[in-house]
């Protein structure tokens, strides 16, 4: 008699399309991602019903959180860089390879030009850093990065976002100083509001 | 001393006899869970990180400076066709006319801003609405304002400086 053969086998699995499927997903959402620009106070969006979207390219943002800090960014890296070599000429600061690298990098910046290099430093070392904001004001620096910026890109689209508890008189700075610069066609970020309370 | 060549037995040295020459050739069997594992992270990370909805944004036109040279140049706007909204922290105050206006008060609220506007609209021909937000007033009165201009179909709006009256309309007896 022959021996029986043990029938029961390892099951086994066809993982192949599943794998398949798993890098293509990966493929596409690494491929469509935008990163969020990382903000270093949380915002609250104030509502709307406008459905603009924000352009996603040549965009440079001013935004102003609750407590009134003013922070500025552009989306475009390599713009980023230009940008602070042309603050270094500026304001006479010589930025390092590595400081230049990391400002690249940062999403949104609110600190002075004086304490840039300061701030830049504690990036580069993972250290947190009390971000005093932009100064505004008829010769404040918000008006020369906006101009350094559109310098480096003429066809930028300007934006506020604004914090719902921001406070009127922040705001109108930042409106009079896109019109100081001729920039009178600006976007409001906002958030959709929910359809019932649109309807109304 | 090495042995003669005749003596070397070729398949033991290669580790191989006739019993086992046979199983050599096996299905060659990667083990691709790591790299699965690696592929799903990649993705709940891709697909958390990820940000679809892209923030709506609202179109605000203001005017140029006026140059050095040229004088502003106001457009008269009659008294009768226009209306101001004070902001102020949680209300608006409403009035038509600039002379000894009759204040009104309003929240926030969209509905009632809404219907406001839309039935000052209808009713007055050319009208032109002015926003004067107070200092304490934030971005979310603003942009809801800002929106129901926009949705009420008023043509013509403007930011513009509260007066001396408005700022006094804060003690106004609510009619």
């Amino acid at each position: 008699m022959p021996k029986l053969r043990n029938i029961r086998k390892k099951p086994k699995l066809d993982m192949n399309p599943m794998v398949d499927m798993a890098f293509l997903l990966v493929s596409f959402f690494m491929m469509t991602t935008t990163f969020k620009a990382e903000l270093p106070e949380e915002l609250r969006i104030p509502p709307s019903s406008s459905e603009i979207k924000l352009p996603e390219k040549g965009l440079c943002t001013v935004t102003l959180g609750a407590g009134g800090t003013v922070y500025f960014s552009i989306d475009n890296k390599f713009e980023r860089k230009r940008l602070l070599d042309a603050a270094g000429r500026q304001y006479g600061i010589s930025f390092t390879e590595k400081q230049q690298q990391a400002f690249s990098l940062i999403g949104a910046f609110g600190v002075p030009a004086a304490e840039l290099e300061a701030f830049l430093d504690a990036r580069l070392e993972n250290r947190p850093y009390e971000q005093s904001g932009i100064p505004l004001g008829e010769n404040g620096e918000l008006r020369q990065w906006i101009l350094s910026a559109r310098m480096i890109n003429p066809r930028l689209r300007f934006a506020v976002n604004a914090d719902a508890e921001a406070k009127y008189p922040e705001i109108n700075e930042i409106i009079e100083t896109f019109r100081d610069l001729n920039i009178t066609r600006f976007n409001i970020v906002t958030d959709l509001k929910p359809i019932h309370a649109a309807a109304d | 001393m090495l042995p003669p060549i005749e003596d070397i037995e070729i398949d033991r040295i290669h580790g191989r006899d006739d019993k086992t020459r046979k199983s050599t050739r096996r299905d060659v069997d990667v083990d691709m869970n790591p790299m699965v594992d690696l592929a799903f992270l990649l993705l709940t990370f891709f697909m958390l990180a990820t940000t679809f909805s892209k923030p709506q944004a609202m179109e605000l036109l203001v005017p140029a400076k006026p140059d050095g040279q040229e004088a502003e140049t106001e457009t008269p706007v009659k008294e009768s066709k226009t209306l101001s909204l004070v902001l102020h922290e949680d209300k608006i105050v409403w009035y038509r006319g600039i002379t000894d206006p009759e204040t009104f008060e309003i929240e926030y609220e969209n509905g009632p801003l809404l219907a406001l506007l839309r039935s000052v609209n209808t009713e007055v021909d050319g009208l032109v609405v002015l926003v004067k937000p107070l200092p304490e007033s934030n971005a979310a009165g603003l942009v809801a304002v800002l929106d129901a201009l926009n949705v009420s179909g008023v043509q013509r709006y403007a930011l513009s400086e509260p007066s001396e009256l408005d700022l006094e309309t804060e003690n106004a007896p609510v009619p």
